[in-house]
Parts: C-alpha cells; structure tokens; sequence
C-alpha cells in the first residue's frame, strides 16, 4: 500500500506556525498539500530547502480580524520561523513564500499554479507582507471557479503558506516516476530547464524532456526544449528577474548526465519511500545567501494526478493493461493459446 | 515529406534494363499472373530481405518454395491456428515478396479453436521431452545428408554392379540419389517450423504483456530477458576465441599475422610441431562448428567457414590481437546470467500482485522455449543448409564432368526440377556411349549464359519494401514475429517511399542499445566488407550474424531489414554493438562516408554531416572508399 497515506504519530491542535517536517497527510486542512508534501520529502530523508508552515490557523485569525491586518500574535509565530532559517545561515536571507492550500496538491486534483507564489521575500516585514498577499490571492475569482469545478467547495478553502528558503536555481523542472501519460511504470520523466522553476511549472517555456529507463538507468529518451527565458535571482537576492537566455545557451540541455542520474536516483528513493506514482518539483542551485556548489534540492511531491491509473480504479492498471489483463490463474500455455486463437493487440 | 497510404502497383514494377525474360527462371506460381491480379494488387507484400537479400537463383528456391510447404502446413493443417492462413510467395524482378493470409470469419475462427488448442498445448505441455526428440530427428537428417556423395559417372560401370546383380547402374543411382537429396531438404524444412511457430508465440504473448504493462519497453529488453545464455549458436563464435588463445599458448600467433590466405597461414603452422597441434584442434572442432554462413542461410553464395576459411581465419587474427593486449576472450556467462535476472526483477517489481504471477509464468515458458529459437539457427540454417548446397555443388560437378555445364555454380541457374531434366539429359548422354555428339552440351551453356546476364541485371535493381495494399492493421502472428513486420513497419515504409533522402533522420527498431557516431559504410555484398575500415558504422540491407571479422571492428550497424529476433538483432546484443534494424532504405538514404550518429535505445540514425553533395542523377556515389 502506499505510504503518501501514513498517518502522524499523533493527532494535537494546529498551531499558527509548524516545522513542516511535522506536516503529515490527515493535517492537509490544516497545512495545505504543499507542506504535506514537503513534509513526506523531509521524512524521506531527501534534500529539501528549510522551511516553515504557517497554518490555515494563522488564515482565520487574519479572516477574522477583517482580512486587513496581519495580527500580532501571527506575525510574532512567522519572525520566530524566519530567525529559525536566519540563523541556520548566519544571514537575513531570502525566501520564498506559496500557497499551501488544503485543496491543492490533493489525491484527486493539482490547482498547480493557481495559488500565486512570491519569491525573493528577504526580512519580516517583507515576509509577513508577502503571505498576506498570498492570503488575499486565495479571493482571487479565477481560482475560486477551479475549485467549485474540480469540487464543489468554492469559497471555503483554507490557505496555509510555506515559507522556505530560496534556491537560487540554474536549472529546475519537475519529474514524474512514471509516464504522466501512458502510466508506464519503468519510465522516470524529468523536464528541465534554466533557473527557477516557475518558468517550467506555469508553462512558460518548452523544457528539455528526458526518460530514464529505471530498471537499466539509461536515457532512453530525450528531447530539446525551447528555453527562451529564465527566472533568476536578482544579484541583491531578494528580487527575481526575467532573463532572455542566449540561442547558444539554449541549444544545451539545461542538466548534464550527472544531474539525470542523480534525478533519477531521487526518483527510486522517493518511490521507494512513499510508493509508486509521484509527481515531484526539484531544483539544481545553492541556497540564496549560502556559499555552497550547486546541489540538487526536492521541493515538492505528490501522487500524479493525471495517472489513467487512477481513472480505472485498482493501482498498477494501465488502460492497455487493463484490456489486456488475462484471467487471474492463467496459465503460460492458456495465455499462449488464447493469445494466438484470436487476432490479439498487433504490435506495437 | 506526405506519408503514403500504399505501396507500388505488384503489376505495375518496371523490369529493370537488361532484365528482359525474367519470369522465365522461375515456375510459373511465383509469377504475378493476370488470373488473379484482382486480388493480388490489393493486397500487401512485403520484400522477404531478411532473408533473401539478393535475387534468389532458380536453384536456392528450394528453400523458400520448402519453408511454404512446412511452415504454412503447420499453421493450416496441424495446428489450424484459428487466425492464419499460409504465407505466399511471389518473385518480381528476382527478389521474393512474401503476402499474409489471415482467417477473419469468426465461424471458422471457432472451428479451429479446440482444434488448435488440443494440439498446440500437447507441444508446450511436453516441451523438453519433444525437444529431445527434435535434436535426434535434425541430427538424423543432418548424419544422412552427410553420407549423400556425387562423383561422376564412371567410363564403364564398375566390375561389382556386375559380381553383385545389381541390376540397375550408376546412372540410375545418380537420379536416385538426387531425388533422396531433395528429399532431405524438405524433411529438414519441415524440422525448422516444428517448434517455431509455437515457440514464436510463445515469445510474442510474453512481448505484449509487457507493452501492454511498460509501453515503452523495446523489444530488446525483452529479449535480452528471456535469452538463452549458454546456448549453441554462440559456440561457432566461442571456438574461434578459443582457438585464438591457444595459439598464444602455444606461441604459433606470428603464423597469423598481415593479410595471409587461410592457405598459407596452415602451411606456415604445418612447419612446427607446435602449429601441427593447434591444427589438429582445428580438426577437432571444424565438424560441426564451422558449418556456419556468412549470411542468412538461404543462399547457396553464403559458404560455411568450413569451405572459406578466410571469415574464420581474419576473426581468429583478431581474436589474437585482443588476447596479446591481456584481454580474455571468454564469454563473462555469469555476468550476462546475473545481467538477465537484473532486468527481468526490475519489470517484475514494477508489476501489480495480480500481475507479476502472470509475467512469472511467461517469463519461466517463454525460457524454456527460447533455447529453440536460438539454436534451431544451428542445427537448421548453418549446419544443415550449408551441407546441403555443398552437396548441390558436388552435384554441379557431375554435370560439369559430364559435360553439360562449365562450372560447378551454373547449376544453380537452374530450378531443381530443371536439374531432375539435366541429369537424365546426362543419363541419355551416358547411355549412347563415349564419343557420341549431344545437343546438350550447347543448349544448357547458352542457357546457363544468359540468365548469368538476367542475373546479373536484377542484382543491380533496388527492391521496395513492400508492394500493394496493406491491411487496417497487420495481425498475422508469423509475419509479426518472424519476418518482423507489424504496423510501425508498414508505417515507416511508407514514410520512407514519400521521402527524398532530404530528411536527416531514419528511424529503425532498437536492436541493440548504445549510441554510437562514425563515418557510414554502405556494404551490399560479403565482397564490398574489404573496404571497411576499422570504426566505421555498417550500414547494409541486413546484418548478417557472422560477419564476425565485421563485428569486431565496427562502431555500430544499420540495417534495411531485419526484426527485432533476426539473427543480426541477436548477434549485435552478443558484440555489444549498438544497432537499428528495419530501417527500410538506409542503404538507399546514406552513403558511404557520411557521418552517422546511430542510437540503438531510440531506433534512430541521425546524418550529422553528409559526405559530399548529393549526386544530381539521384545515383548514390560512393565517397571516401
């Protein structure tokens, strides 16, 4: 069975700020799928920027005071999270502050995207500011409507923020531990392409695509994309710019070898850990304001929501397999027989 | 580039210049006729170059006109498989074209049901023990043809014809003895397809559960995880590395050193008590290891090693280099053992509890059957079959004695039936006594010359893919399997026909993984391999598995034909040596000298960089050779 699903070790009352490794999956109302993600990522043991979880508790206080003012006692809980992360750096560093709605980043459906992000945050007041706009976004009309359409529960959603901090990407992407498209479980798909990892998740830009066969690790597949821009932080490290990437630049593959290998290593721990299916953002960069090498960082997972698994119910089905599937106690020479008794599924 | 939905009118292929008359090599069911040209020009038939690379000479149409009758028999009148009627066979311009019949009316299909299914699970159920029996009743065959002599026939008839009352004469022995020859073929021909087709299948049903599970699984991984490992078609090959490091342990290496014939490298062994020993472990292992072609098997131009010494001879040289460089040559069994396993529990715990008994007992059959497939190869195609046109070729000599032809060879200009004619030609010739003129010592010679000259003309044609209409969608399993066409076959064909050698990119089937860059070497003939040189990519219509002096130094290979269980697909894997096959027109799109990039994972071969410009007549130039 999966283990996206394991339960926390006990259940207690949310407080206004969480460590987001506590965020476990039957508090998604409370923290938000994005932090329950980040959460299982922590557990897992995986690379993972620091960060902290402000909870829908911290939301309803600021609803309650009119939506208009951040209370004391909710930014008192976000500057003792900041200094937490400050003085992991021994600096003021910057941060990115999302959304971590409870609908998004759900089982069923991914509102990737729809929730505004803000980057580049640097020092509490900039930090509580950005997650009150990130607060206000959740009245946004358009995600409203996704919501009802996906589940009828428009209007009420709790929005919980993560802040964590800022990696300061040269390339990023998402990857996916089985073909988001046909199901195939051997695959690993990664797409890649420069800087932060906005420009590939809000479909700005064509990232490269790889596909990593994960029982003999060989790229099997792999496809340059059209990395026309970028998103970087600003040398100040707490703006992110929009940079035109070079036609020479862009006609490289935005991670080398190494770095697929290592993605997909990524990917056969986390399923390993968490079970078969997972959607993932990851990074390639050093923490803003650090003076590390580059080094790959997870930053988010979820099961694919777009997996035809889960149209046919019962994991581990594919439609081709589906159809394809013989009766449970076959035999060899029965499924041989019945093979070549009628015309079957011609190859490929 | 438009892709097509089909091929060339059947009816309506041009007789290539000089090629005049034809038809008139070949029995008249080969030929399109317009009895039937209705049906047939809407039908889909595909070019057989997997094996049939060149023209097939009257005389080695033996081999397809006797695979028809036994493979087609087994799947129409022993096992009724519910699907398929008989593959036919039909010559144009000298090359073979083979067409699928399928059975689509659901009333005969349940007819042939419990028929087939008797039958065929009698086969699986009692595998080991009928393959058993299988190697005995080949082996048989085999230690009779090899009994079968052809001399001349004698001035006068030996004294013991008269001392015993033998009552017939050498003559009559002669004709007899042709006909026991024929005979030994078929009978061979009805061994291949014993098992195949059920092996095949066996095989085919393991390749869709996996797609179905992995859809981007290649058919080499599948392949590779149900593959023999110690399996008998690798021995050739394992005696050549073997007598390699022996003649280092013996220290006769220098014997094979620069470009010496076969002949004078034992002649120079022959001076020491060294290299007599490792000549006598030629000997040794000669019969029957080096009855193997360098081709397919079904062409009597394909010699055994055990004729030509020089395939064997240039491999063991470099065999030699390797091992004076420290390598060891032997084949790392446990490694591919392990490397096997690794891949089959990497899809097997990928798979659902349901699922994975499923690939257990498929994967557990589809081995136990696989050894078959492999070494059929031997015994059948390499041992038999080689043996067999060695016979013919005696045979040629008893007809060049007798003065009827001028060489050995010529009697493969003509149909075997024709043959039954020429020896009683011969046998009249005998009878009337010495010294007695005969048309036929002109008649046949001129005969003889002038299919030399058709031959020669559709030799320089270059065969399409396919002719006619192709069904919805290609289903017959034997033509799947076997032949390697399925609709992703027919597609790129068509694909192909549109283009114009503008595209940059072929696409094949992935064969054998790795990439690999190099100059392009386009070899259409055994002859044309001199030319290589070493890192070069072979790019040919078919890859022929022992070509093994090729294989050692070659950066990869492409081929026209080919399926992804042809023996080139298997050999490849064996070398390590990325490789696409069925590309269709490589031989036809690249040209020796262009730089190649050939990705035996995707099924690509990409033109880096194009030799030189392209020819205004269309003709390929060769560039570099």
């Amino acid at each position: 069975m999966s283990q996206l699903h394991v339960a926390a070790p006990a259940s207690k009352a949310v407080p206004l700020v969480q460590a987001t490794v506590d965020c476990y999956p039957e508090q998604v109302a409370e923290v938000g799928g994005k932090a329950v993600g980040l959460g299982r990522l922590l557990r897992a043991g995986q690379p993972v920027p620091a960060s902290f979880t402000v909870t829908a508790a911290a939301y309803r206080q600021f609803v309650a005071g009119g939506a208009d003012e951040v209370p004391a006692a909710v930014i008192e809980a976000i500057a003792e999270g900041y200094a937490e992360l400050c003085e992991r750096r021994r600096a003021t560093i910057p941060v990115a502050v999302r959304s971590s709605a409870s609908v998004e980043d759900s089982d069923e459906a991914s509102c990737a995207g729809q929730f505004k992000t803000f980057l580049g945050a640097r020092g509490v007041a900039q930090v509580v500011g950005e997650i009150r706009a990130c607060w206000l976004s959740a009245f946004d009309p358009h995600v409203d409507a996704y919501r009802a359409e996906r589940s009828g529960a428009a209007g009420d959603a709790q929005v919980a923020v993560v802040v964590q901090e800022l990696v300061d990407a040269r390339a990023a992407g998402v990857m996916f531990t089985q073909h988001p498209r046909s199901g195939d479980r051997s695959l690993v798909v990664i797409e890649a392409s420069y800087g932060l990892g906005e420009a590939v998740v809000g479909g700005e830009v064509v990232p490269d695509l790889f596909e990593i066969n994960k029982i003999t690790r060989q790229v099997v597949k792999r496809s340059m994309g059209q990395k026309s821009h970028e998103y970087r932080l600003h040398t100040d490290g707490d703006q992110v710019e929009r940079r035109e990437v070079d036609a020479a630049r862009a006609s490289r593959w935005a991670i080398d070898d190494g770095h697929v290998a290592a993605l997909a290593e990524m990917a056969a721990e986390l399923e390993s850990a968490l079970g078969p299916g997972l959607d993932t953002e990851w990074a390639l960069g050093s923490v803003a304001g650090s003076a590390d090498e580059a080094s790959l960082f997870a930053l988010q997972v979820r099961p694919i929501t777009t997996d035809p698994r889960a149209r046919l119910g019962p994991p581990g089905t594919t439609a081709a397999a589906a159809a394809a599937r013989p009766p449970a106690a076959a035999s060899a020479v029965d499924l041989i027989l019945g093979r070549l008794s009628g015309p079957g599924p011609a190859l490929p | 580039m438009k892709p097509r939905r089909e091929f060339g009118n059947p009816y309506e292929v041009e007789t290539p210049p000089g090629a005049d008359g034809w038809e008139t090599m070949y029995p008249s069911h080969m030929i399109f006729g317009q009895e039937l040209r209705n049906r047939d020009e809407g039908k889909l038939w595909f070019f057989d170059q997997m094996h049939n690379p060149e023209p097939v000479y009257p005389f080695d149409l033996i081999m397809p006109e006797s695979w028809l009758v036994s493979l087609n028999q087994y799947t129409t009148r022993v096992w009724n498989l519910p699907t398929a009627l008989g593959i036919e066979q039909r010559i144009v311009n000298g090359y073979l074209y083979l067409s699928p019949n399928v059975i689509d009316d659901p009333e005969q299909m349940a007819v042939n049901q419990p028929i087939f299914q008797e039958r065929a699970r009698y086969y699986f159920e009692n595998w080991d023990r009928i393959y058993d029996r299988w190697v005995q009743k080949a082996t048989d065959c085999i230690g009779r043809l090899k009994e079968m002599h052809f001399e001349p026939l004698p001035e006068r008839e030996p004294l013991e014809t008269v001392l015993s009352a033998a009552g017939t004469t050498s003559s009559f022995q002669l004709l007899t003895a042709y006909s026991r020859l024929l005979e030994n073929m078929h009978e061979m021909a009805y061994y291949h397809f014993e098992l195949l087709n059920l092996a095949y299948g066996a095989y085919l049903t393991m390749l869709e559960f996996c797609k179905a599970q992995f859809p981007a699984i290649t058919d080499d991984l599948v392949a590779r995880m149900v593959a023999g490992i110690d399996v008998i078609l690798y021995r050739p090959d394992a005696e050549l590395r073997r007598l390699a490091q022996r003649a280092v342990e013996l220290g006769v290496a220098d014997a094979f050193g620069g470009d010496q014939s076969p002949d004078a490298v034992l002649e120079s062994l022959s001076a020491s008590a060294a290299g007599k020993e490792w000549i006598e472990d030629l000997e040794q292992v000669k019969d029957p290891w080096f009855y193997y072609s360098t081709g397919a098997g079904y062409c009597h131009a394909n010699r055994p090693w055990i004729e030509d010494m020089r395939p064997p001879f240039a491999a063991i040289s470099d065999y030699i280099a390797r091992v004076q460089r420290g390598e060891d040559l032997r084949r790392p069994l446990e490694h591919l053992q392990a490397e096997r396993e690794r891949i089959a529990n990497g899809y097997r715990a990928l798979l659902s509890d349901e699922d994975a008994p499923v690939f257990d007992s498929l994967i557990s059959l589809s081995r136990q059957v696989f050894p078959f497939v492999e070494n059929h190869n031997f015994y059948v195609e390499h041992w038999h079959h080689t043996m067999f046109f060695g016979k013919v070729r005696e045979l040629g000599a008893v007809l060049v004695a007798g003065g009827l032809l001028e060489r050995d060879d010529d009697i493969f200009f003509l149909h075997r039936y024709e043959v039954y004619s020429l020896l009683y030609e011969l046998q009249i010739n005998w009878s009337l006594g010495p010294g007695v003129p005969t048309r036929g010592e002109t008649t046949w010679r001129r005969e003889i010359d002038r299919r030399r000259r058709l031959y020669d003309a559709l030799a320089a044609w270059s065969p399409p893919p396919a002719l006619g209409v192709p069904p919805e969608r290609v289903t017959e399993p034997i033509t799947v399997t076997l032949f390697g066409i399925n609709n992703e076959t027919v597609q790129r064909w068509l694909a192909a026909e549109g283009a114009d050698g503008s595209d940059d990119r072929l696409e094949g089937l992935a064969a054998s993984p790795g990439v690999a860059e190099g100059r392009a070497r386009v070899v259409r003939s055994v002859e044309e391999l001199d030319a290589l040189v070493d890192g070069e990519i072979l790019v040919c219509p078919l890859t022929a598995p022992s070509w093994s002096i090729v294989f050692a130094r070659i950066a990869g290979a492409v081929s026209d034909g080919g399926g992804i269980m042809s023996h080139a697909a298997i050999v490849s894997r064996e070398y390590g040596l990325p490789a696409v096959v069925a590309t269709g027109a490589g031989t036809k799109l690249l040209r020796t000298g262009d730089l190649i990039r050939v990705d035996g994972d995707a099924g690509t071969v990409d033109i880096v960089e194009r030799a030189g410009p392209r020819p205004a007549g269309g003709t390929p130039v060769e560039v570099g050779a």
